[in-house]
């Protein structure tokens, strides 16, 4: 799932150097995953109204499925 | 009498897709023939509940019928054909990308499918070949999702990293086991029927929720009807054609 998300977050940045993606909390089948890029590619991993980010949520969570979990995607803001 | 009679059996999309499938293999008119239809098929408004038309064609093999090769035909998948256009070296590349990009994803997906790319011709009046990415495997029902969420989902991605990998944006269609046709010919035998209905009754038909891309299909159906218009109601992702009788 992480590899996922990583995958696509590094195609679609200026920074690939930038992104992180952890799993922050796992309860029970359910993974929650927040996304860092660099602050001028948020835009990119976001998209118009957040379609960019609710597509990564539907591919992220046919990946969890297949591993029998489920997973959520937050896009965290660089301080 | 007493002429010896065969019968083929022949599944396919529509009862008459299936005939004329039938009716090719043995070289026959249809007056030549008898036509059962064991089971119409089912359209089920969305694709994947859908029930294929299955027919049986009883003949005599004296009134110059070929033999047919089985005793059941099962109509293969139709597959939108390549382009013929000749390619560039660009063009080579550009399959090339979006197949490592697709097969990507899928794999860290957890999905194990073939996939291949070709160009097809344009879908419409857009002048520009588009990148077809076949997808092909077992079970790969979760790959199309409910209203083609994941399918839609899919494309976008790809599309996005092709933009951002080869430069230029490149015209995609993603399909799974041959879904994307299957769904545009079911989508407009819908179209058809409510267009129908709305004129049997008086009354604006409204359609199921559909994504964009669907939407359209069904517009472009009823374009030319001579008594039906077509309009889309509501917000997304629950917005809905409905067809209403010309004044």
């Amino acid at each position: 799932m992480k590899e996922l998300i990583e995958f696509i977050a590094c195609s679609l940045v200026d920074d690939p150097s930038k992104v992180q993606v952890k799993p922050e909390r796992e309860t029970g089948g359910s993974v929650h995953l927040e996304l860092r890029v660099a602050k001028d590619d948020m835009g990119r991993v976001i998209g118009k109204s957040g379609r960019v980010a609710n597509a990564m949520r539907v591919l992220l969570r046919v990946a969890a499925a297949r591993e029998g979990k489920q997973a959520t995607l937050d896009v965290i803001e660089p301080r | 009498m007493g002429q010896e009679k065969t019968s083929l059996e022949i599944i396919a999309p529509t009862v008459e897709e299936a005939v004329s499938r039938g009716l090719s293999e043995i070289g026959l008119e249809r007056e030549g023939v008898e036509v059962e239809v064991l089971d119409s098929g089912s359209r089920g408004l969305f694709g994947l509940g859908s029930r294929q038309a299955r027919v049986r064609l009883t003949f005599s093999l004296e009134g110059g019928a070929r033999k047919p090769t089985a005793s059941v035909i099962e109509e293969i998948v139709e597959t939108i054909p390549e382009s013929t256009e000749p390619l560039t070296e660009e063009d080579v590349n550009t399959l090339q990308v979006t197949r490592e990009v697709v097969a990507g994803l899928l794999e860290k997906m957890h999905i194990f499918a073939k996939v291949e790319t070709r160009f097809i011709d344009p879908l419409d009046e857009r002048d520009e070949r588009v990148v077809l990415v076949d997808i092909q495997g077992n079970d790969l029902s979760i790959l199309i999702g409910k209203r083609n969420e994941v399918l839609n989902a899919l494309q976008y991605i790809t599309s996005l990293i092709l933009g951002k990998e080869l430069g230029h944006w490149v015209p995609l269609l993603i399909d799974v086991q041959g879904y994307r046709l299957r769904r545009e010919r079911q989508l407009r035998q819908i179209a058809r029927r409510m267009a129908e209905q709305a004129i049997h009754t008086g009354r604006r038909q409204t359609l199921e929720p559909m994504p964009a891309s669907e939407r359209r299909i069904i517009h472009l159906e009823l374009r030319d009807h001579p008594r039906v218009s077509t309009e889309s109601v509501g917000e997304e992702p629950n917005r809905k054609v409905t067809i209403i009788l010309k004044k």
